[in-house]
């Protein structure tokens, strides 16, 4: 950093014994306190619902953590600093975790404006950030400080394409999609993977994430006469589109990206939701230990609620966290280095996770064909629908 | 040729569905001159009743109704006796802060409350479906158009033919003339806010049925549609309302066919912009009535600002200035940092609704307009940082100017409307522009603040760097406003007629006025852009123009050091209230509240 003037440096290092200070004094006290993890995220504005998701499996987790006696005997814990998904407000939370030395590591933010404008402050600062739900391309070439397990859509779209093309047989595709980054690179990598198989794309309509009417584009849709209908997008608009689909009279095969999976998509959609496909990384009946783990613990602590996707990767987050920091402590240095080294993470997402030190990502996401069957997802059985 | 029906039947449904909320802000506005904020967020209450009366207390639906229109209009009395009535011998523009606010309560309330999932709001209409065209149409289709249309009608002949009728248009002609003549303006304003809040509520339990879905973000969305559809029809115009809500769906579903969805809401903002420009009193006013504005700018009262002396401002500007050399953590600093950027914001602000009266609710599309050329010019064109935010403060006041120059002839809340309409176009044009704006995946890896090729990566160089901007704008804007042209931009506000008798170019110094303003956003814009490093077409969006306007009223109109006090308050506030998690907003809305109703010529006045 040659590039900082003179007084910026006397500051810089008043400012680094300060803290310095600061940290032998949680050093004195480490046997006792927590081990604390920074969360930035939506607790209010838009995306308010998904910061409560991620509360519940933070929870979860934290719970199953404790009871196997946390990590080395010391407690895990977060604090939770509402962003709203705002870049302004999640980079002065990314400058008060960084400022604050009991901190060892930042999980989140939401959307990719809140958490890659964060960014730069987390790798300068040299903590992790770890985002699970960030499924941006760019996230992790923010530095060598970002994480992500978010399972990367160059993997899970050609999943989805291969229910949809091979198994369904599905030729001719009509693909909706939330208008975000997310959605976007999803359509691609998906447009990619199905016409590998050998499907057309008669259409393809990106909707903006306050949509609700969605009568005009199923229009267009109708008059591109495909024989399928592919949904990329989150529980709340998949409802809306399948149940006005079924309203104006479209009878395609509806196949859905994994982010619908969640009871609200059955309890919104209503009747409209009946056989559509939904690729999923776990599902209720699946024999894997983490999974059964995972929902027994979840309905049983939220009085018969049944998890959803966002609750699972949040789960998973917590459970990674606490392995990295099992090997790494309560240094931030060496909870980046952590990262390289943790192996086979049970996970409900992954089934063992790794990250791979390259892309800093996690690869090889499980997968699961579902479809919803009287109001249930259940495990496709192969017939047609 | 049959699609064309189906979307022609579509772009109605949809209609008919805003048309439930345009009706209520149109008899609101017809009365008060006033944008309620607060009505889509009745809507959302509305919605929300209906959810317990229906899915906890299973009640019939002709009873849910009258649940639900009984306990909007108790909120709707509520808001108008404890939110408006306070204010209403001041500023013109207090109330429209105070729906904010109330806004933000009544949306955080209903939050807090039912948790922000989405629920499901299950018909209680039989599920039959009627053929035509291609698609189908059930009953509650029927229902919303019922509803929607017979309470224009009803208003309408209560409006024209019953003796509270006539006592409301009186009081919306002239308040003074219907006070003199006995006519009881508080019962007039009560019986409108309940009639509004009523249906504003039942509207929100038959479109959250429609779709089968309510959650707590729905409000805000409600909000921009109806006052599109309103204006549209001519504001406070009820029968009106909802012709422009059939046509504002009709263009629509149109955009829809013909250019794919992602382009919907773009031509909605773009009809309302044509129907502004070419007839501002909304597509059916009839040609002798009255402007629905008062001539003269009553709508910002001059008031006294608070002097502060010179010794104050400059012991203050000194304690900033060597605040990172203090033990201050970088939290605080990036926190200030915020608001030296807002701060930018608030000038540019202030400058064009406060000093020349052209109330913007648009200026987040400033920011965006510079954040993008600064960032792309660093990009792609390799410019060096800091010219490249200087390049993106001058693209701002070029095309900021260039937009909202169709709009100079309008006036008071028309303004607003048509700065909210360029700002979403400005937004939708981004997110679909991709061949430059790289569309939904947005501008990454832009390079960090750099001048004379050293890079500013340290909070402490961030923050002197922001906060020396902002000073200089500051100062260039008092210099600006002691000047001859302070004085002609504060004559048009004041009053347009003399101000144009007096031989002012209006056009000329609005554009003036703008380019300046225009220069100071797309200036925060850009040094955004560099401290975020990405930037997509969420980053800049209508809550933060709202926020704006926000910092510029608490601050004072036109009020140069209020902007910046504003600015410091409106970030520093939520930040303050962090430890109260999920209720901070909640608190913030209140505090808001409160300071509008004892200060609402703002913190320091308006100049």
């Amino acid at each position: 950093m040659s590039n900082i003037d003179r007084r910026t440096l006397v500051k810089g290092s008043l400012a680094a014994m300060m803290a310095g200070a600061a940290f032998s004094r949680a050093a004195f006290a480490q046997s006792s306190e927590p081990i604390l993890l920074g969360v930035s995220g939506p607790l209010t504005g838009p995306n308010a619902q998904y910061g409560t998701q991620w509360k519940q499996g933070f929870d979860l987790a934290l719970d199953e953590i404790q009871a196997a006696g946390g990590i080395n005997g010391r407690k895990l814990a977060y604090s939770f600093e509402d962003s709203q998904s705002d870049p302004r407000q999640s980079v002065a939370i990314a400058q008060k975790f960084v400022s604050d030395p009991r901190i060892v590591m930042e999980l989140g933010d939401f959307s990719s404006p809140a958490s890659m404008a964060a960014s730069p402050i987390y790798q300068r600062g040299g903590l992790v950030q770890f985002g699970f739900t960030n499924s941006h391309p760019d996230f992790t070439k923010g530095g060598d400080f970002m994480w992500s397990t978010s399972v990367s859509q160059a993997d899970e779209q050609p999943l989805l394409a291969a229910y949809a093309v091979k198994r369904l047989g599905l030729k001719k595709l009509a693909v909706l999609h939330l208008n975000t980054d997310w959605g976007r690179t999803s359509r691609d990598y998906f447009v990619k993977a199905a016409k590998e198989h050998g499907a057309e794309i008669a259409v393809t309509e990106g909707y903006i994430a306050e949509e609700r009417d969605f009568r005009s584009t199923l229009v267009r849709v109708r008059d591109a006469n495909p024989d399928g209908l592919i949904l990329i997008s989150y529980y709340s608009d998949g409802a809306l589109i399948a149940r006005q689909a079924r309203q104006v009279g479209l009878k395609q095969v509806i196949c859905a990206a994994s982010s619908v999976y969640s009871p609200k998509f059955l309890e919104l959609g209503g009747e409209a939701v009946e056989d559509v496909h939904v690729g999923t990384r776990y599902f209720p009946e699946d024999p894997r230990p983490e999974v059964q783990t995972f929902i027994a613990g979840f309905k049983k602590k939220y009085s018969g609620l049944e998890p959803d996707a966002f609750n699972a990767y949040a789960y998973d987050a917590m459970n990674m966290a606490a392995a990295v920091v099992r090997i790494g402590g309560a240094d931030r240095r060496a909870v980046r280095d952590a990262f390289t080294k943790v192996k086979d993470v049970s996970s409900v997402i992954f089934g063992k996770a790794t990250f791979d030190v390259e892309s800093r990502r996690v690869k090889g996401a499980m997968n699961a064909e579902l479809v919803v069957r009287k109001g249930q997802f259940a495990l496709w059985d192969g017939k047609p629908t | 040729m049959s699609s064309w029906l189906d979307y022609t039947i579509n772009g109605l449904i949809v209609g008919n569905v805003y048309a439930l909320v345009a009706v209520g802000l149109a008899l609101i506005f017809g009365v008060s001159r006033l944008i309620n904020f607060a009505q889509g967020s009745i809507y959302l209450v509305g919605a929300y009743i209906g959810w317990v009366a229906v899915v906890q207390l299973h009640t019939p639906l002709p009873l849910t109704i009258i649940v639900v229109a009984v306990a909007a209009a108790l909120v709707g009395l509520i808001i108008e006796r404890f939110g408006l009535r306070p204010l209403q011998n001041s500023v013109r523009i207090a109330p429209l802060l105070a729906t904010i606010g109330i806004s933000f309560v009544l949306d955080q309330l209903v939050m807090l409350t039912f948790s922000p999932n989405p629920r499901a709001l299950p018909s209680q209409l039989p599920d039959v479906r009627f053929q035509i065209g291609g698609g189908t149409i059930g009953p509650l289709d029927l229902l919303i158009a019922g509803v929607g249309i017979t309470s224009a009608l009803l208003l309408f002949v209560f409006l024209r033919y019953s003796k509270l009728g006539w006592a409301i248009r009186a009081t919306a002609q002239d308040r003074d003339a219907a006070m003199q003549m006995g006519v009881d303006v508080n019962r007039v304003n009560q019986a409108v806010f309940g009639i509004a809040a009523a249906l504003g509520g039942v509207s929100g339990l038959l479109v959250g049925m429609y779709y089968n879905q309510i959650d707590t973000a729905m409000s805000l969305q409600a909000t921009l549609k109806g006052v599109v559809a309103e204006v549209v029809g001519g504001a406070g115009n009820v029968p009106g309302a909802v012709i422009g809500s059939l046509l504002l769906g009709l263009v629509e579903s149109y955009g829809v066919a013909v250019f794919g969805t992602s382009y919907r809401n773009l031509f909605a903002f773009l009809l309302l912009v044509v129907v502004l420009v070419l007839r501002p009193n909304g597509l059916f006013a009839s040609a002798r009535q009255a402007p629905p504005e008062p001539l003269t700018g009553t709508f910002i009262a001059p008031s006294r600002p608070v002097r502060i002396p010179r010794w104050a401002l400059l012991v203050a500007t000194g304690i900033f200035a060597v605040l990172p050399l203090l033990p201050v953590s970088f939290y605080v600093l990036q926190t200030l940092i915020n608001a030296w950027l807002l701060g930018m914001l608030a000038l540019s602000l202030t400058l064009v609704a406060g000093t020349i009266g052209q109330v913007s609710l648009g200026h987040a599309a400033l920011l965006a307009i510079g954040a993008y050329t600064s960032a792309l010019l660093s990009l792609t064109f390799s410019v060096p940082v800091g010219l490249a935010i200087i390049g993106g403060g001058l693209m701002s006041a070029a095309l900021g100017t260039a937009l909202i120059s169709p709009s100079f002839r309008l006036r008071g809340h028309y303004v607003s409307i048509a700065t909210l309409a360029i700002g979403e176009i400005v937004s939708l044009v981004i997110l679909n522009w991709e061949s430059v704006t790289r569309g939904p995946i947005g501008i990454s890896g832009i390079p960090p603040l750099s001048l004379a090729g050293y890079e500013l990566v340290s909070p402490i160089s961030i923050y002197w760097f922001s906060f020396i901007v902002m000073v200089v704008l500051a100062l260039l804007q008092g210099r600006l406003l002691g000047s001859h042209l302070g004085r002609s931009f504060r004559a048009i506000r004041d009053d347009d007629i003399a101000a144009r008798a007096y031989g002012l170019s209006l056009n000329r110094y609005k554009s003036l006025a703008f380019i300046f303003g225009g220069f100071a956003a797309g200036v925060s814009g850009g040094i955004a852009a560099h401290l975020y490093s990405y930037i997509n077409h969420e980053t800049f969006n209508t809550q933060q123009s709202i926020l704006a306007l926000t910092v510029v009223i608490l601050g004072g109109l036109g009020n140069v050091v209020g902007a910046i006090v504003g600015a410091v308050a409106l970030v520093g506030l939520p930040e303050v209230f962090r430890i109260a998690a999920e209720y901070r907003i909640l608190i913030y809305g209140i505090v808001l509240l409160l300071l509008v109703r004892f200060r609402p010529q703002g913190l320091l006045g308006t100049m």
